[in-house]
Parts: C-alpha cells; structure tokens; sequence
C-alpha cells in the first residue's frame, strides 16, 4: 500500500526512457516498462503464474491480483487492505505492485498518482498537471494539459527555494558561529571561574587557620572575661530566654500577618459565592451550581458567630509587642543580677597559679585544650555562644566567611555553567544561537509566541492576557506527513526534531497545555502553523535555519515526499 | 448537540470556583432526572393515571355517550356529539365527534369540545391564549391520505352503528353509544379497540372557584387543595410549578386521554424517541416493566440513559401492534405532552391449557395535556400496510441528496477553516472516504447563526471550494435560538418584525441557550418562515456556496434556562396558540423553514436540501435526516443506537443515525472501531465528538484500527447503490431501511422481539455488527430455511434458528441471503459523488432454488429531475440460468436525456454465489449477441462455490440478458 499512497515525484526523465515510452501501456513508469514489453503475453508483476494476453491490459476489467495488468485505469483499486475483503481463490497477494498511475507531465515533472484518482472526473493538477489521469473524460471531464505553466511556476517557486535554501544553510553557517562562541563564552567563563575557585580555596584554607587559631586562643582563655563574671546560670538561662522569647515573638507576628492575609483571601472568596448565588440564575438547570449554592449557603449559616475572634486578636497583638521595662519582662533586671554566684567556678581556674612556671604554661596548655575537647563533644558550654567574642574572633572569622561565601557563590555559578555546558543545545549546540530569543504568530484569534528553550504561550485577540503553553523540557524526534506549501512552507514528510513544552497553564475541563514544536528547515525563523490536535496540546510547526541539512538540501527541494527517494 | 459542562463564558470563571464544590458531588455520567418531570409530577399524567386505577375498580361507569340523536352519517363521515356527564346531577358537557373512513382503508376518530371550540371559556391570569383546543397540527403533520372512502357504508341500531370500509369491505367499524366505544374489525376478527376500557377523559373547562384558603406556605406544593366535589383533587388543575418555575395555565386542566386495546397482540413497537428496546415494556410496575408511561415531550436531555420510557429529543405518536401474521397500527395526532402506558394481560382460553392456545392483550392509555383527541387507525394486516398507510397521512421519507447517505466527519468543532482544510486532506491521503465535514457552533462569529468568525474562519469560500475538488460537501449548524444582541441584524429584525415566539403576556420572550440571552424564532408564523427563507440565500448568508448544507440543533427546543430545558408552556407562538398545544411539533416547523429556504437559496436552481435535525415529529421525515442526540462512548450506548434506529424507521422516519464513537466520552479504540462496523449500517452515518474528548478522526486512531475503520466505511461506499435504492424505496412507500425481524417474516413469533440485527432494504443483507465488548463472535438468528452466506468468503449458514458467526474485531457479521441481487460499486474513490461513473458489480446470491431477483434505483442523487423520469429503475432476475435486466421506471420527460447521460456507466463484474457445479467446465456465457468469459470456483470447505462473469461489457441502464 505504501507505494499507491506515496505521491512520488521523480526527478528529470533520461533519454532513453522517453525513447521507450511510446510502447507502455497507459500508466506505466518508466522503470516498469521491462514488465509490459512482450507483445505476445503479460504476466502478473507479483504472480507470474497468471498470465494474460496483452490485450487484458488496461481493458477496466481487474485479472491481476496486484493490479499489475490495469496501470491505466482504476479497475484495479477495489483489490486492497483498505477496502472489504474480496473473494479470491488462492490466497493472492494483493499489493499493489505499481506505485500508481504515471503522469509524463511532459515540461514539467512526472509523477505517480493513485489509482483511485483515475477517471473521477477531477483533474489533479498537483500531481498530474497534463490532466493524464482522466483520460476517459467521465461525465464529459476534460482535463486540459497544463503542464507548461504549472511547471514554469513550479521552477520559479523552486528557485525561490532554492535560493532560500541556500540562505538557510548559511544563516545555519552563521548560526553555527554564533553558539560556537557562545558555547566558547561559556567554556571561558568556566575556566576563568576555577582558577578563581582554586585561588579562592586556598585564601579559605588560609583564613580559616587563623579564624581556627584566634577562636582557639581566645576560647582558652578560659570563661572569665570583662563580663564573665556576670554569667551565672540563671543570667545564661535568661539571655537564652529572651533570645528564645524574641524569636517565638517574631514568629507570632509573621504567623499573625499570614493569618490576616488569607482572612482576607477568605473574605474575597466568600464575597466571590456570595455574589455568585445571587447573581446565578437559579433556573438554570445545573445540578452542579445548584449543590455548589446549597453547600455555600450551609457554610454561610454555620460560619455565624464563629467570626467573633477580636479578643483573641487583642491577646495576640500585646504579647507581639516588644518587652521593656513595663510590659512583659523585664529581661535587664535578670541579665545583671547575682554576681557573686559563681565563685566555686573561679577557684577551679585558680588552681593553676600554685603551679611551678614551667609546669604551668604546659598545664595551661593542656587544661585549653581539654577544655575545648569538652566543648566541642557537648560536655561543657561554649564561651563563644554566650554571645560575648572577641573582636579578633569576629574579624577573623568574618574574613574567613567571606572567602567562604564568595566561593561558594563561585562554584554554584560554575555548576551552573558546566550543566549548561553539557545540556542538549541540539546539534553543534545550534540553539545556543537562539536562547533567549522569541519568534510569534497572528493566526487566527490568537497571537502566538515561542520563546527557543523558554516556553510557548499564547494571547486571545478576543481579551485576556497570555496562556502559558508550556516550558521547554526537551528536544525529540517525531514523524511527521505534512504538507509543504507552494511557498515551501510546512514541515514535510520524515523524522523531525521537535521541542517538547510541557506543563502549561491548566485548561479547563482538560489537561495543562502542552506544545510540540516541530521543525523543519527554513531560511527564517518562522512559526508557520499551530494547531490545538487535542483539548489544550498545541503542535507548532515551525521553521528555523537551525535545523537545516546540507547533504540533503538537493532533495528537499522536491514539492513533497522529499524523503521518499 | 449537547448540554455539557462547558458554561456560557460569563460563567466560567465563576464555575471555575464552584468545580472544586463540584467535585464533592461527584458527577457521574447519568441523565440529571430531577431536570424532568416523572409522572407524579406531571398534574394530567398524575390525574389520568389516578382516572385509570378509579376505572379498573368495580361499579365504574364510564360517563361518555353518544348522543345517538346527534349522528348522522354522509360521505364516509360519521358526526355526532358526545355527552360528558360530570356531575350527579346528570349535567352534560357537549364534545362534537367526528369519524372518518378514508379512502386508504384507514379511519380517524376526532373528539373537540364545543364550549373552548366555540370560545365561550374565560382564561385566568387575563390570558390572550387562544380558547380553542389546538387544531392545527393536522397542518403540519399530514400531507396526504384524507380523502375520504367513497364505499364505505353505515348501518345503525339503536345502541350502535356499524361501519364497514376498506378497498373489499373487510373492515368494520362497530360504535357503541353508551358508553362510547369503537371496535375495529378485519375480516370479523376485532383488532383495535377504543375506550373498552372507559379510560375516554376530556376535561371540560370550568372555571376557577376561589376559596377561602388557610393561609399556605410558599413552595409547599404538597398541600391538597380542598375538594370542589367529591372526588375531584383540584390540586393539579391549576398553576403547575416544577423545578423553581410555574405554568400558569391560563385554560385550567384541559387533557384528553383515551384507551386502546389490542387483543391477542402481545408485542407494540414504535412511539419514538425513547432509549430502550424495540419490543416496547409495561409501564405500571412489575418485575423488568417501567414504573412511568413513555413520555413524549420533545426535550434536550443530557447524558441520555438507557432503556428509559424517558422523553428525548423527538417524538412520533405512532405505535404498532404485532401478532402472528397481523399487524396494526393507532397514530395519535396531538402536538401536547403525551404519555402512554402500557399494559399487557395474558388471557388463556382454557386454564388447563397451560398457556398454550393462550393469548396476550395488550392495553395502551394515552393522554395529553391539551389538545384535541385525533386518532388514526390502521388495520394492517402486514407491516408494511400499516407503514404504507401512515406514510400516505405524513409523507414518506425524503429521497435524500445521494451525498447524505455517505459517511459524514463531525466534531464540536473544527477550529478553523485550515483545520478543515486539513482534516480533508488527511482524510484523503489516508484514501479513507468521506463525503461530508461539520461544524458545530464555533464556527459563527460569537454565536450568531448567518456569520463566520472572522479570525478562525476567515475564508469560508476557500474551504468549501477546496471540500468541491473532491465533491465534499459542508454542513453548518444554525439552531432556533438567536442571540440577542445589539447590533445583530438578524435578532434586530426578528424583534422589529415580531417573529419570535412571545412570552405569556404576549411580548417577546427571552431565554438563555448558546449564545446567552436569546430569542426564537417562531416558526409556525408563516411571515417568519419567509423571513427565515431569506436568511440564507447565498447573497445573505455571507460565506456559502452550493456544498454547504444545515444541521438544526436545539429545536426543542433546548432552553437551559426553561423548565425541563425547555420553554415554558404558556408561552405563545403565532395566532396566540400556547406552547403547550404545539411543544412536540416545534421542531418540525424549524426543520420545516431551514429545508424550505434551502430549496430557495438560489432562483431558478433547486436541489434537494439536506438538513438534519435533532428534535422531530410525526412527519419531519419529509425534511430530512435526524440523530438520536447526545449518546456517550461506551459499549450499551453502541448498542442502544440499533433500537432506536430500527424503531424510528417503522414509525415513517428511516433516515436516522446515532453518533459514531458517541458524543460524550473517549471511546476506547475497539469501541471505536466497532462503531464504525456498526456505523456503515446506519442510515444516517455520522462520526461526531465533544469538544472535550480527543481528536478522533479515523487516520488518528492506529494500526489496525484506522485499516479496519476504512474498510467499513469502503464497505458502506460500495454499498452505495443497495442503500440508494433502499431510500428510494422507502420514499415513495414508507418501507423502513433496517428492517426487524418481525416485518419481514410477520409469522415467525421467534423474532418478534429481535431488534439487534436486521435486513437492509430489500437486498437480503442481513447484519448483526457486534456491540459487545469483547465479542469475537455473535449468534445471529435467521427465520427461514433459505441459504445464507458470508458476505465476505461466502461461508454458507443454513437452518433456522441461531447460528454462531465469528467475528474478530476485523469482521463484521453480515450475511446474504439466497434470492437476492445485489448492486454495487466496489472502486473506492474520494467520495461518493466521484463514484457517479463508475462501473457496478452485481452479486447474484442465489436461493436453494437457483433463482435470485434484485432491483436498482440511480439517479442524479442530486436534483429534484427525477420527478421528471430523470431516473434508472431496474428489476435483476435470476431463473433458470439467465440473468436479465428489466425496466421497472415509468417514463418521463426527463428519462432519455438521463439515459442518454448515463450511456457509459456499465456492469464490470457480475458475482454469482452459489453458483451451481455444472458451470465448472463452462468457460463462457452469453451476453445478447456476444460473449463473456466466466471464472468458476468450486466450494471449499464450508464455503459455496462462485463464479464471476468478467467484463460483460452491459449497460446499467438498458435490457440485457446473459445465459450461463
């Protein structure tokens, strides 16, 4: 069957083919001429046991189960895995064996129409532009032969094309350039972006030795400091109380500010259905609306009442408020009060000054470290957190940290870069050329955008604002049958790459929108056609330079079935 | 269409809110009833049925009579007047009756009421309502039929009269004064009789007695109204409301109803629309019976349920009974709310019998809310006199337009004219056929019928041009509702005009549908139809040429907004008449205008309209095509559309489809592909979808599915000629198209209830499409002992009684059987018409006794010529080894020409099935004077042996014989 369906156009005739052309029968092409030569018999193409005399040949009566003895009239066309199925003894292959009705289109170029065209009364011009196929002129059908004009055009809209073509190979060329260096951009900025990281790592390492030493020193030091003296359990407690009391307060007040939003959300929505049952016309005969309204005006009577939640509101607003002297607690009364409190801590340090000089400085030492030992397994507190440092501890970590961030921030961008690098920019990383660009379409009611790599949307003419029809997830491949315009717009026959856009704006009663975006080569970026192929996912053709082949530019040239030969 | 959940766009974003309160409720796809009423809820229905079980107790006299004096009998007339008694005084109401005996063989029993004939009533609420009962929808409906029987002789006694007619006198007619009765006799033997069961009702009009009523609560329709008289419950006389709404009911209760009894008939048929079985149920309870009447009251319903004596779209009061070798048949001609129950008693002879010799009467109860009783009565005795009969009243089918019997690619909707313009060309280059592509509403320019939209359908002449290449047709919708918008030429001069239906208080009424706010047109006005006519002249209707045909839609017509989505009922169309009296033939008279306009489009070019409509009545099938509305895509909707068809061709409208795939839903794809099996047996043969559903046009469904879906529709295509001939035939003797069991073989009681597979036309084609899910094969059952064989592979079936066929999901159970020749054009083409020239193939399948006999109808299948001779009519007989070919048309002045046309259109293959052994060593056979050559192939196995004859080189149009 695929050879009836495929409108195959073939390229110039040889010489010798038109030398023997005059001996065909009627419908025969060239390369099936051998088959029809005797003059004394015909066999089946496919079934050579049936043989026919010459005159059974295109006499509209169907001998040949693979049509073989009828290129010339349609007699043959019943015989199909399209069609019933026909009695027939044996079991006859019935493909067909020719790929249609040859047209010579002298002047132009010839071509295979399907057999179910012959002799309908309709002159096919697009394949047959000498009117060949109705040559019984059913119904008085004259189909007059005009191939010397359709041909003139066909060649002046080839050579448009052609030269299109051409300027689409080398846009694509430019193309090419444009993402290798943008691709070249990304490359030196990664490599700029490591050596900043390596010199960026050492500095950290540096900074971070000399926080780590300053921080251990004075953490040695041990608790008593111009104003550790105060830190008796129940001050620490107390400071750690307030930070904790500022902390819950502050969230308070964040969770009270959301709150007071979605009342007021809630308040619009019930204003919404409110205004909803009172504007619906009650008459109108949907269930759905009328339950809708039923459960509203249920949640409408059991809300009564509930609403009265001001003193909790005035609860919540005085315990929001800053403590001071006079609301709240007074956190300065605790923070300065029992100095005295820890003295048995002071004499456990104390000891130290009973020691012989050198063994005192190793003992230091070591208490320091043991010291720290405890801290950093949990065992005692840290004098860091008590929220009194040193300057030096401050600066010195401060530097640090900022080392830290700054490359942290550098190998965030660099693993930004990198993906970027690796993601699938098609071929030769052509689409690096057109991110960040958008190409758009009037086309009908709606006004079409696609951005390259971004997402899809659309704007109804009829108001609204943009419908998002996806955001770029992927490139694919597709097979695609379509028609190539006059105009040489249309994505053709074969595998094509597509962009798939997924998870658009919902649709009502359906699915997010989704777009896949065919392309085909073309001198211009160009959406040539959307269409909606179920509710709410689009398919945009479109035609880009990016995807243009050279190698097989020669044949794409051809009207249609371009990948056929 | 539909009434779906898409909302009119002000809504949306509302509804959009209320879909997450939807969601609770989960909808599931069933019909919403408490949109419709249920007998209880209709006052009259409620009232008669109340009257009915009052009249089954003992002691009832029925309070009808005939005023014996009043009769006299004249030229097949019997008139008199009927005395209703209706009170204990004896006061009698004065009901002028009229009995008709026509020339047909048919008879008519007409009741009125003297005081609303007269006009002597007062209407409440200063009503402007017309006073009489309605009398106009003989108008509307019957187109033929009534003259009246010139032999027919009366003989009268005291207590009755008696009446006999019929073309030799074998009917009677025998009516009994007191109470009134009629009883219909054929040959001696009483078939139909009326008011046996004094079940006659007329409601007089009597005026309002206010009362002094306690003080009632709103909405409270439960109260009981005090009585008036004893026994009299007034609570329904008076305003009705239902579903937030109220009637008003200007003319108080006003219903008729009456009893018809058909003894010893157990099965009754017809009374379209309903989703059920062909055999209709018992409506009064018990076991598998219905609890409600089937109702008639023409009614958008959404997500149709099955097997319902629920109303849908249309409506045709036309009811057969079937016994043993008797068929008869009641036409109810009332255009008001109508219901019908039905009930069925075994009566046996002799209780010992056991029920053998033991027979079935089954009792039918008919009532409408106003209105005139208007019954026909049909004595049959075969089902196709009855339906011969009723088609002479209401018209036989349109012959349609040949393209309209191919196969039609709908969706809600096409997006645009590209969309179109491509959906063609696939269709084409799949070189799968079609002949017709839909738009839906989308396709005018914010709902208003007559215009494009500008941005989606920019150039509507481009697309139909492209539709002409391949000789494709379009079809627009336009439905009755017409936006009302300033601005809008078509609503502005509808209001300026007054051509909408008016509202009780007699101004223009206003309702929602598609469009929002809208009026309708009212199409009983005849100004308006010759409005309407104007509307779509190729110079007003912007954008249309010669290929663009209408679909009706929402003719009911659907108001979302109305009462059971309808309007109200006392509403008022032209000359004051109440929506009440007309509601069911509404549809019709729209059907009517679009058809009359589409004959007038052009001057001086008439070609048969095409219009398609979705609510219908008696006589719509003069206009054109229906479908049976909004079905879904599941397995018992598929299933359901055979019925119905079946039904809706034996009540006079054979020209009817259900969409392919089914309107709601996605069908799976073996659904899907099933339906088209099923599909190429439709009538009217239409692939339609919801806007919401998936693209599913046959090219998109896969392997092997769209190779499968092609070959029934080639099936269909090359069937062609068998199903033309089969509409013309049914066009000019209202031969239904799918034919049951019981109207082909009317003795064998087996089939009586069959109604899932049939015989197309006179073709012998007898078809069983799968419906079940899964299925992979069906038993199918075959009445006689005469030979069948596979369509396909020529399988032989013989015997009666079930037989089991295969039938994977490539298959499609379709017999043939033997006696039958039958035409076809077996080369696919793009459409239909570019199979005009092409040569036949006639496929002899010859019966038991070597014979055979086919008949061809051809024309242009496209003008009215026909009617002019402009016609091939042909008889094929097959006897004694010479096949012949016989002119059966009756010559006009058209006939040569179209002969003469017609000269190289011939026969490429001649099939014969069956084919006898001697023709094994035959090589030839003889065609007139020449010779062709003959194949012969022997049985194998289970399958008959064949032969074709090859190229015979005969024409389709003249007389030829061949001898084997």
């Amino acid at each position: 069957m695929r050879k009836v369906e495929a409108l195959v156009l073939l390229s110039t005739l040889s010489s010798t083919v038109i030398a023997a052309e005059s001996s065909r029968p009627r419908g025969v092409g060239p390369e099936f001429g051998a088959f029809y030569k005797s003059t004394d018999s015909f066999t089946c193409i496919s079934d050579p046991s049936i043989t026919l005399s010459p005159s059974q040949i295109n006499d509209e009566y169907c001998d040949c189960p693979d049509g073989s003895d009828e290129p010339g009239t349609a007699a043959c066309t019943y015989l199909s895995a399209l069609s019933p199925p026909q009695p027939i003894a044996g079991n006859k292959n019935t493909s067909a064996a020719l790929p249609g009705f040859y047209c010579k289109n002298k002047g132009h170029i010839s071509g295979y129409i399907p057999h179910m065209y012959v002799n309908d009364g309709v002159c096919d011009y697009e394949i047959c532009c000498d009117g060949s196929d109705e040559w019984q002129g059913v119904g008085g059908k004259k189909c007059e032969d005009r191939c010397k004009e359709i041909g003139k055009e066909w060649r002046r809209l080839d050579d448009i094309k052609q030269k299109a073509m051409r300027g689409a190979l080398k846009r694509k060329e430019e193309l090419l350039k444009d993402a290798g260096m943008k691709r070249a951009s990304v490359e030196m900025s990664i490599s700029r972006t490591e050596t900043e990281i390596k010199s960026l790592e050492s500095k950290e390492r540096e900074l971070k030795k000399v926080y780590e030493e300053v921080e251990r020193r004075e953490r040695g030091k041990v608790v008593v400091g111009k104003e550790g003296g105060k830190s008796s359990k129940v001050t620490v407690l107390a400071g750690l109380a307030k930070a904790r009391v500022d902390e819950l307060r502050s969230t308070l007040t964040s969770v009270a500010t959301k709150r007071d939003a979605l009342k007021e959300k809630v308040k619009d929505l019930e204003g919404i259905l409110a205004k909803f049952k009172e504007e619906r016309n009650p008459n109108f005969n949907d269930e759905g609306v009328k339950r809708a309204v039923q459960a509203w005006e249920d949640y409408a009577a059991n809300k009564m009442g509930g609403d009265d939640d001001e003193a909790l509101d005035r609860d919540v607003e005085s315990v929001s408020k800053p403590d001071s002297e006079t609301e709240g607690i007074n956190w300065t009364e605790w923070e300065t009060e029992g100095e005295e409190s820890d003295v048995e801590a002071h004499a456990v340090y104390k000891f130290e000054e009973y020691l012989p000089e050198a063994i005192r400085s190793w003992v230091h030492q070591k208490i320091i470290d043991f010291r720290i030992m405890l801290v950093e397994n949990g065992i005692l507190a840290d004098n860091a957190n008590s929220g009194s440092e040193s300057k030096a501890v401050t600066d010195a970590r401060s530097a640090y940290q900022s080392v830290s961030d700054d490359l942290n921030s550098k190998q965030t961008s660099l693993g930004e870069l990198q993906t970027d690098l690796a993601k699938d920019y098609g071929n030769g990383d052509i689409f690096r050329a057109l991110q960040n660009t958008c190409i758009s379409k009037d086309s009908g009611e709606y006004e079409y955008e696609l951005c390259w790599l971004d997402k899809t949307s659309q704007k109804s003419k009829k108001g609204g604002g943009n419908t998002g029809m996806g955001n770029f997830v992927r490139f694919d491949r597709l097979e695609v049958d379509e028609e190539v315009g006059a105009d040489g717009k249309g994505v053709g026959k074969g595998e094509r790459i597509t962009m798939m856009y997924e998870n658009g704006q919902h649709c009502w009663n359906g699915p997010n929108r989704q777009t896949t975006v065919v392309l085909a080569c073309a001198e211009k970026d160009e959406i040539w056609k959307v269409v909606e192929q179920e509710k709410c996912m689009y398919r945009m053709d479109v035609g880009t330079s990016a995807v243009c082949e050279r190698e097989r530019s020669k044949v794409a040239e051809g009207k249609s079935g371009k990948d056929e030969l | 269409m539909r009434r779906s959940l898409a909302p009119p766009s002000r809504w949306a974003s509302l509804l959009v809110l209320v879909s997450a309160f939807c969601c609770l409720f989960l909808s599931t796809a069933a019909v919403k009833h408490e949109n419709f009423k249920t007998c209880d809820q209709a006052g009259f229905c409620k009232r008669n049925r109340a009257y009915a079980d009052a009249a089954g107790v003992s002691g009832w006299e029925a309070p009808f009579r005939i005023a014996a004096e009043s009769l006299t009998w004249k030229d097949g007339l019997l008139q008199g007047t009927i005395l209703k008694t209706i009170n204990k005084n004896g006061e009698t109401v004065r009901l002028p009756v009229t009995i008709t005996f026509l020339q047909s063989g048919s008879a008519r029993v007409t009741i009125d009421e003297e005081r609303r004939q007269k006009g002597e009533i007062e209407l409440r609420h200063n009503s402007i309502a017309r006073k009489e009962r309605y009398n106009e929808a003989e108008s509307w409906t019957i187109v033929g039929g009534l003259d009246v029987s010139k032999t027919a002789t009366e003989s009268r006694e005291a207590t009755r009269s008696t009446v006999t007619y019929g073309s030799e006198g074998q009917f009677q007619a025998v009516i009994t004064f007191a109470p009134f009765s009629v009883d219909f006799k054929r040959d001696g033997a009483t078939q139909i009789k009326l008011n046996d069961r004094g079940l006659l009702n007329v409601e007089h009009w009597r005026p309002k007695i206010e009362k002094v009523e306690p003080e009632k609560k709103e909405g409270d329709e439960e109260t009981p109204a005090p009585e008036v008289e004893a026994g009299e419950d007034e609570s329904t006389w008076w305003d009705e409301p239902f579903g937030g709404q109220t009637d008003s009911k200007p003319k108080g209760p006003e219903s008729v109803s009456l009893d018809i009894t058909f003894p010893g008939y157990e099965h009754v048929y017809g009374i379209p629309e309903h989703a059920g079985p062909l055999s209709l149920k018992q409506t009064r309870g018990g076991d598998g019976n219905h609890n409600d009447p089937y109702r008639l009251y023409n009614a958008d319903v959404f997500e149709y349920i099955m097997d319902s004596p629920m109303t849908l779209y249309g409506s045709i009061p036309f009811m057969q009974a079937h016994k043993k070798d008797s068929t008869v048949g009641v036409f109810w001609l009332n255009a008001a709310e109508t219901w019908i129950d039905i009930t069925k008693q075994k009566e046996a002879h002799n209780p010992l019998s056991l029920g053998i010799g033991s027979k079935t009467d089954t009792h039918t109860h008919w009532f409408s809310e106003s209105g005139m009783i208007d019954v026909f009565v049909f004595l049959g005795p075969t089902p196709s006199d009855v339906t011969k009969a009723y088609g002479e009243l209401t018209g036989y089918t349109q012959l349609p337009p040949e393209f309209s019997i191919a196969y039609h690619q709908c969706r809600w909707n096409y997006n645009s004219d590209e969309d179109v313009k491509d959906v063609d060309r696939k269709m084409s280059k799949h070189q799968i056929p079609y002949d017709v592509i839909w738009l839906d509403i989308e396709y005018t320019d914010d709902k208003q019928y007559f215009t494009w939209d500008p941005l989606t359908f920019p150039d509507p002449i481009g697309m139909l041009k492209q539709l002409d290449e391949s000789d494709r047709k379009l079809v627009a919708i336009i439905d009755p509702h017409i936006k009302n918008k300033a601005g809008y030429p078509v609503v502005e001069e509808l209001k300026q005009k007054n051509f909408g239906v008016n509202n009780k208080d007699g101004n223009l009424y206003e309702g929602w549908c598609w469009p929002g706010s809208s009026h309708w047109i009212d199409c009983f006005n005849p100004a308006a139809i010759k409005w309407w006519i104007g509307l779509f002249k190729y110079s007003a209707f912007k954008g249309t040429m010669a290929n663009l045909f209408i679909w009706n839609d929402m003719n009911e017509p659907s108001v979302f907004n109305g009462p059971e989505t309808t309007m109200p009922k006392d509403n008022l169309h032209h000359g004051n008449w109440e929506h009440r009296d007309l509601h069911n033939i509404n549809g019709l008279t729209f059907h009517n205008a679009t058809y009359q306009a589409m004959l007038e489009r052009e001057k001086g070019v008439l070609r048969r309209p095409f219009v398609l409509t979705r609510s219908f009545y008696a006589g719509s099938q003069r206009v054109g095509a229906m479908w049976t509305g909004d079905n879904q895509a599941s397995w018992d909707h598929l299933a359901a559309g055979f019925p119905m068809i079946i039904n809706n061709g034996i009540a006079g409208y054979p020209f009817a489809g259900a969409d392919v795939g089914g309107f709601f839903g996605n069908p799976e794809k073996d659904l899907l592909t099933r339906w088209y099996q099923a599909g190429a047996f439709y009538p009217f043969f239409r692939g339609h979808a919801h806007i919401d559903t998936r693209r599913r046009e046959p090219y998109l469904v896969g392997d092997p599915y769209t190779g499968i879906i092609t070959r029934a529709l080639r099936l269909r295509y090359s069937l062609m000629p068998a199903w033309y001939t089969a509409f013309h035939e049914a066009s000019v003797n209202g031969t239904p198209i799918l034919r049951p069991h019981y109207f082909m073989y009317p003795g064998d009681e087996a089939g009586f209830a069959v109604d899932d597979q049939f015989f197309v036309g006179s073709t012998g084609l007898l078809a069983k499409p799968v419906v079940k899910e899964g299925a992979d094969s069906v038993v199918i059952y075959i009445a006689d002992e005469e030979q069948y064989y596979d369509y396909f592979d020529f399988k032989k079936y013989s015997g009666k009684g079930s037989q089991t066929i295969s039938a994977p999901l490539e298959k499609i159970p379709l017999l043939m059987q033997g006696g039958h020749i039958i035409p076809r054009k077996d080369r696919p083409r793009r459409s239909s018409g570019l199979m005009k020239w092409d040569p036949y193939t006639l496929v002899v399948v010859l019966s038991k006794e070597s014979t055979a006999q086919g008949e061809i109808y051809v024309d242009d299948g496209d003008s009215f010529d026909y009617e002019a001779g402009a016609y091939i009519k042909r008889a094929f007989d097959f006897k004694d080894g010479v096949l012949s070919s016989a002119n059966l048309g009756t010559k006009g002045k058209m006939t040569d020409k179209y002969i003469k046309s017609m000269k190289a259109v011939g026969v490429e293959r001649i099939i014969v099935v069956g084919a006898p052994k001697s023709w094994e060593t035959k090589k030839t056979v003889k065609v007139g004077k020449g010779e062709a050559q003959l194949e012969f192939h022997a049985e194998e196995g289970n399958k008959a042996a064949w032969a074709v004859v090859k190229n015979p080189a005969i024409n389709i149009a003249e007389d030829w014989k061949i001898e084997f």
